[in-house]
C-alpha cells in the first residue's frame, strides 16, 4: 500500500512551471530521495506534499485519502525545513515538543520522545537553549529532531544534513535511517548531494526543470543512467557523441566515436542511429586490449588519496580516468582499454 | 573619563533641552499639587489640596471614568488591528490601497473626527435618516454624548486603530513564512498559530500600542468634550475645570494623578499582555 501517491501534479507560479507533470509513489517505510540540481522543483514538490503550496493541477493522496485541499496541519506529514524554521522564542526543549503538545499529547509519553529524540540526535546539552544560541549544525538537528518527534506517517526532509560536518553527516545520516526505518515511515528525502542519495536510498527520483528524468534504484541509477543529465549529475561521466555502425552481434553494437570505434554491451538497445554515449572514469582498465583499446596523453593529474585522477586527451578529446595503479609522477601516456559492458546507451542527439 | 565627557556634551543639547523642559513641568505640577507655587493664596506645603480631593466625588468618579476610556479605548484599538495586520501580512492585490485607507484616519486631527461623527449621529444627522428610511426605527432616536461613552471609544479606536496597525504590521510581517509553516505542519491550526507563534513574537509591539494608547485615551478631552457623556467627567475635563477658576493647586493635583496613573496603568497593562501573549509566562 502507498503512503504517498503524487499524480500529475504540476505547479505553475504566473508563466513559470516549477512543477511539471510529476507522478511517484512512496510505500510505508520507503526511503525516496528527490535529487537535482537547484532551482529544479524539489522544495516546491515537498511543500504540495507537506500542503504549503496547492498544485496548479494534479492529485495527492496520502494514506489512500486525497489531500490535495487538506490545509498543512490536518496532514500527517511532518517536514525538517532548509531554513530550519526553529521557532525563536521557544527553547529546544519546547521546539522538539511542539507538535506533540498541538496533539495534547501527555506530559510523560512527551518527555520520553524529547528523551530519545535528543539523545540520538546528541542535542541533550542545548535542550535549555534558545535557537540562536545554536551553532548551524545544531539548529538543523534540531529541526531534524521536531519533525522526528512526530512520527507521522510520512516524514519530509528538505537538504536536512547541508550544514554538518562530514563526520557529523555521516553519523546522522545514519540515525535518519534508523528512526525512519524503526517507525516505518515513508520518507522523502531532498538533497543535492549525489553521494547522500546514493548511499541513504531505496529509490532515487532525478529532477530535472521541473520533471522527473529518471528514477530508480541507487545502483540502476549509477549504472545505467538514461541520459547524459542523470549519468553527470550522478558521479562522473566520460560522455561522446556517437553512431551506430552496426548490431555485431545480439546485444553488441559496433560504435565510432571522436575517440575511435568501440564494441559496446548493452542489454538495452540504441534509442537511435545517433545517440550520445557515456563510460565512467573508474572503469578505465590498465593496459592495451584486443577490444576497445585506447591510447592518451596525460593532461593533468590530481591525487585523490586512494585513486588519482587523470586528465586525458585522445585525438584531441579530454577525458578523465580514475587510476589505482603506483607510480604516476612521470607518467605522459597511458595505455588502456574500456570493457564494453562499461559503456552505457543515453539519448539520441537531436 | 574623556569619553563620558564626550558623549555627554554630544547628549546634552538634545536631552538636557528634553529634561530641562519636561523635569520642570512635571517638577511645578507636582510642587503645586502639595501647595507650593500658589498663585492666589499662600504658599508653602500643605496636604490639603490632596486630601480635600480625595473627598470629592466628582474626583474619584473621574478616575474610574479616565481608567475606562483609556483600557477599552487601548484593547479596542489593538482588538481590531490584530486581524488586519495578519491579513495584510503578505502583499496581495490591492493590499497596498487598503493599508493606505486604513491609516487615513491619523492624517483627520481628533477634533475634526469627532465633529464628523456628531454630524452623522445628531438627531436629523445621516444614521438616522437612514435606520428611519430603511425601517429599523419608528422615529429619530438620541444617539450623541450617550451615557455608556460608546461614541468617545467609537472615536478613540477608530483614531488609534491605523497607530496600533502600524506597529502591529510592522512586527508581524518580521515573522517568516516558514515559521507559520512549521508550526501549521507541526498540527498549529490558524488560531494555535496566532496563540503560539504570531502572539508571542509580537508581544513587544503589542505592548507598545496598548500603553501608547492607552495614556493618550485617559487625558482624553476632546472627544470627551465633544461626543462623550454629559453626566460624567474624564480627569482632563476636571483638570480644566479647576483650572478655569484659577485653582492651580487642584488642577495640578489632577495632573499628578493623570501621570500617576499613565505610568502604573502602563506598566500593568505592559505585565499583563505580555503574561497573556506568553501563555502564562513572564520570561
Ligand atoms: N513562490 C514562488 N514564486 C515564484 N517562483 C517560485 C516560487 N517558489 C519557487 N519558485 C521558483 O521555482 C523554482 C523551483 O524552486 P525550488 O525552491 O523548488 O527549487 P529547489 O529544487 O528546492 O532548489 P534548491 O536546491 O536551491 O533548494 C525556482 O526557479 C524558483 O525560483
Ligand atoms: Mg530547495
Amino acid at each position: 500500500m502507498n503512503t504517498v501517491s503524487v499524480q500529475n501534479v504540476s505547479m505553475r507560479f504566473g508563466d513559470f512551471t516549477a512543477v511539471n507533470d510529476v507522478s511517484f509513489t512512496v510505500a510505508k517505510g520507503e526511503f525516496v530521495t528527490l535529487l537535482g540540481p537547484s532551482g529544479c522543483g524539489k522544495t516546491t514538490l515537498l511543500n504540495m506534499v507537506s500542503g504549503f503550496l496547492q498544485p496548479s493541477s494534479g492529485k495527492i493522496e496520502i494514506g489512500g485519502n486525497d489531500v490535495t485541499f487538506v490545509p498543512p496541519e490536518r496532514r500527517d506529514t511532518a517536514m525538517c525545513f532548509q531554513s530550519y524554521a526553529l521557532f525563536p522564542h521557544l527553547s529546544v526543549a519546547e521546539n522538539l515538543q511542539f507538535g506533540l503538545k498541538q496533539k495534547k499529547m501527555l506530559p510523560a509519553d512527551r518527555k520520553r520522545r524529547l528523551d530519545d529524540v535528543a539523545e540520538k540526535l546528541d542535542l541533550v546539552a542545548q535542550l535549555d537553549k534558545l535557537p540562536n544560541q545554536l551553532s548551524g549544525g545544531q539548529q538543523q538537528r534540531v529541526a531534524l529532531g521536531r519533525a522526528l518527534t512526530m512520527r507521522p506517517s510520512v516524514v519530509l526532509f528538505d537538504e536536512p544534513l547541508s550544514n554538518l560536518d562530514a563526520k557529523l553527516r555521516e553519523s546522522v545520516r545514519l540515525e535518519i535511517r534508523k528512526i525512519q526505518a524503526d517507525y516505518n515511515l515513508a520518507a522523502i528525502y531532498v538533497t543535492h548531494d549525489q553521494g547522500e542519495a546514493l548511499a541513504m536510498s531505496d529509490r532515487i527520483l532525478i529532477m530535472r526543470s521541473g520533471q522527473i528524468e529518471q528514477s530508480g534504484t541507487p545502483t540502476d541509477i549509477y549504472n545505467f543512467p538514461k541520459s547524459s543529465f542523470v549519468a553527470d549529475f550522478i558521479g562522473n561521466a566520460n560522455i561522446l557523441d556517437a553512431t551506430i555502425i552496426k548490431e555485431e552481434s545480439r546485444n553488441s553494437w559496433l560504435v565510432s566515436t571522436e575517440i575511435g570505434e568501440f564494441l559496446v554491451k548493452s542489454d538495452t538497445a540504441p534509442v537511435a542511429k545517433q545517440l550520445k554515449i557515456c563510460w565512467r572514469p573508474e572503469n578505465a582498465q590498465h593496459g592495451g586490449a584486443e577490444l576497445n583499446s585506447i591510447e592518451a596523453r596525460v593532461t593533468h593529474r590530481a591525487f585523490q588519496g586512494n585513486y588519482t585522477d587523470l586528465f586525458i586527451e585522445i585525438n584531441g578529446v579530454a577525458q578523465r580516468v580514475q587510476w589505482r595503479e603506483g607510480r604516476l609522477e612521470d607518467l605522459t601516456n597511458l595505455s588502456m582499454h574500456i570493457r564494453p559492458e562499461d559503456f552505457t546507451f543515453l539519448e539520441a542527439i537531436t | 573619563m574623556k569619553q563620558w565627557l564626550k558623549i555627554g556634551l554630544l547628549l546634552a543639547p538634545g536631552l538636557g533641552l528634553i529634561l530641562i523642559f519636561i523635569g520642570s513641568v512635571v517638577y511645578i505640577a507636582i510642587a503645586q499639587s502639595f501647595g507650593y507655587y500658589n498663585l492666589s493664596g499662600e504658599s508653602g506645603f500643605s496636604l490639603e489640596h490632596w486630601s480635600k480631593m480625595f473627598d470629592r466625588l466628582s474626583y474619584t468618579r473621574a478616575i474610574g471614568y479616565s481608567l475606562y476610556i483609556g483600557v477599552a479605548s487601548a484593547f479596542l484599538a489593538v482588538a481590531f488591528a490584530y486581524p488586519l495586520a495578519i491579513w495584510l501580512r503578505r502583499p496581495f492585490a490591492g493590499s497596498l490601497f487598503i493599508s493606505a485607507v486604513l491609516k487615513a484616519p491619523l492624517l483627520v486631527h481628533g477634533l475634526v473626527a469627532a465633529f464628523l461623527y456628531i454630524n452623522i449621529i445628531s438627531y436629523n444627522g445621516i444614521l438616522n435618516q437612514l435606520m428611519q428610511a430603511l425601517g429599523f426605527w419608528d422615529g429619530p432616536r438620541r444617539l450623541q454624548n450617550d451615557n455608556g461613552a460608546i461614541g468617545v471609544l467609537i472615536l478613540q479606536t477608530w483614531k488609534n486603530m491605523p497607530f496600533a496597525l502600524l506597529l502591529l504590521a510592522g512586527a508581524v510581517q518580521a515573522i517568516g513564512d516558514d515559521l507559520l509553516d512549521a508550526a501549521a505542519d507541526l498540527g498549529a491550526g490558524p488560531f494555535d498559530r496566532f496563540r503560539r507563534i504570531i502572539a508571542p513574537l509580537a508581544v513587544s509591539a503589542t505592548q507598545a500600542a496598548l500603553v501608547i494608547i492607552f495614556v493618550g485615551a485617559l487625558a482624553d478631552f476632546s472627544f470627551q468634550v465633544i461626543a462623550g457623556p454629559v453626566n460624567k467627567q474624564s480627569l482632563s475635563q476636571l483638570m480644566v475645570f479647576f483650572k478655569g477658576y484659577g485653582r492651580w493647586n487642584d488642577a495640578a493635583v489632577i495632573a499628578v494623578t493623570l501621570m500617576g496613573l499613565g505610568i502604573t496603568g502602563s506598566g500593568i497593562l505592559a505585565l499583563f499582555s505580555r503574561f497573556v501573549m506568553r501563555g502564562g509566562r513572564l520570561s
